[in-house]
């Protein structure tokens, strides 16, 4: 059961050091002492009773890291409310399934309000109506084929590359063909829902928490994320001969 | 020179639509979306109006990560989320995404073969530059927006020990 909170959290975006607490704070609760051993890709817990007369260890292997708070945030006060209100095992796995089978987003949802922050973008950058809509439309696809590579389970960061591809090849056009009066910020902000924010100050937190080696982990993961951003990008760009 | 405060505050809030996005992509929970939208906005009007006020663009989003970072934890305390479900939406907003694409540009020209050995250190500096300046801003975010929660997750711990104490007790 701490293994199942311990990896929900980490491929959700949470950091080392509040993965190391949430499970200690149950596993306290609950009258047991917990050790971890955190790495990116799998968990090692031992848990002791708190008068040392047994103990029982256990590996599982993290699954692949996508983003979800709603998760993360959930674990976090049902870790609170075992302290609380004295929840049993049994609670707490119900809870675990009720927290895991929580709806995301409606799609369309997603799509329009992460398009309109690819807008907002062009916005910020100096581009006016025009330019905005060339981002929101080259972001909505964009996304939407992400999601499209992720679901037929192409390697994650190859889906980075096509959609990173895909949205510039839209707002490349307009470029290309000198619509409005500053087609380049479409082009450099119709990638920009794509940058690796979560692992990047994962990262820091867990280098400044001192959990160095995951840091790296989380740093090498971001790199390769812009790396790919890049080269969709560069396709694009090369292909319109920009 | 109302007219461009004016225009400050009109960005102000498309930095909050920015994070707004995504948060949705994040799958934050719905208690915390329009949250994000009002620390994402704050964020990005202190950024924008330090370098109104001519500070530098690292220190200034440095300031806008850090209240980012303060107010994540606050809000934190007030919904019973992570802070990171605020900070990480809200600080994404500021990332420098016109000077890593010049800069890309400039490493693409650096290495074809239009470059001529009269506009290569030209080209040359002007990507330096740029990359530089897409380093440090990014760092200067990360930091920001990490200390706040570093230093409250040490009164969160302390928290837990009165807690389990009283509890034993």
């Amino acid at each position: 059961m701490l293994l199942d909170v311990g990896t929900l959290l980490m491929s959700n975006g949470a950091s080392t050091g509040r993965v190391r607490t949430t499970v200690n704070r149950i596993a306290e609760a609950l009258g047991y002492e917990a050790e971890l051993l955190i790495t990116s890709r799998s968990l090692m817990l031992t848990v002791t009773e708190e008068n040392g007369s047994d103990y029982t260890s256990s590996v599982r292997r993290t699954p692949a890291h996508g983003v979800n708070f709603k998760l993360v945030s959930g674990i976090s006060r049902m870790s609170w409310r075992v302290i609380e209100e004295n929840l049993t095992v049994e609670q707490i796995n119900e809870d675990i399934i009720r927290l895991t089978s929580l709806p995301h987003y409606p799609r369309l949802v997603v799509l329009t309000l992460v398009a309109l922050a690819g807008a907002s973008f062009c916005r910020l950058f100096g581009g006016e109506g025009f330019e905005m809509i060339i981002a929101f439309i080259a972001t909505f696809f964009g996304l939407f084929i992400r999601q499209e590579a992720i679901k037929k389970r192409f390697n994650p960061y190859i889906a980075v590359v096509f959609a990173s591809f895909s949205a510039s090849m839209i707002s490349g056009l307009s470029v290309k063909f000198g619509f409005g009066t500053n087609p380049e910020y479409a082009l450099a902000t119709s990638v920009l829902f794509l940058i690796p924010g979560v692992p990047f100050i994962n990262s820091l937190t867990d280098l400044m928490d001192g959990n160095t080696l995951n840091g790296i982990v989380r740093g090498v993961n971001g790199l390769i994320i812009a790396f790919a951003i890049a080269l969709g990008l560069m396709f694009a760009m090369q292909i319109y001969g920009i | 020179m109302s007219l461009e405060i004016l225009s400050i505050f009109e960005k102000g809030i498309w930095f909050g639509f920015a994070a707004l996005g995504f948060a949705v992509l994040f799958n934050v929970p719905q208690r915390a979306l329009f949250i994000i939208w009002l620390i994402g906005a704050a964020g990005g009007l202190t950024k924008l109006l330090l370098m109104h006020y001519h500070t530098d663009i690292v220190i200034s989003s440095f300031a806008g990560a850090t209240l980012v970072g303060i107010l994540s934890v606050s809000a934190a305390h007030n919904k019973h989320a992570p802070p990171l479900v605020f900070s990480i939406p809200a600080v994404i907003p500021m990332v420098p995404g016109a000077f890593a694409y010049r800069m890309m540009l400039g490493l693409i020209k650096l290495s074809g073969t239009a470059v001529t050995s009269e506009t290569y250190s030209l080209t040359l500096g002007e990507t330096a530059s740029n990359g530089l300046k897409t380093l440090f801003i990014l760092m200067a975010l990360a930091v920001g927006v990490a200390i706040p929660m570093l230093i409250s997750r040490k009164e969160t711990i302390k928290k837990i020990r009165h807690k389990s104490d009283a509890d034993g007790g």
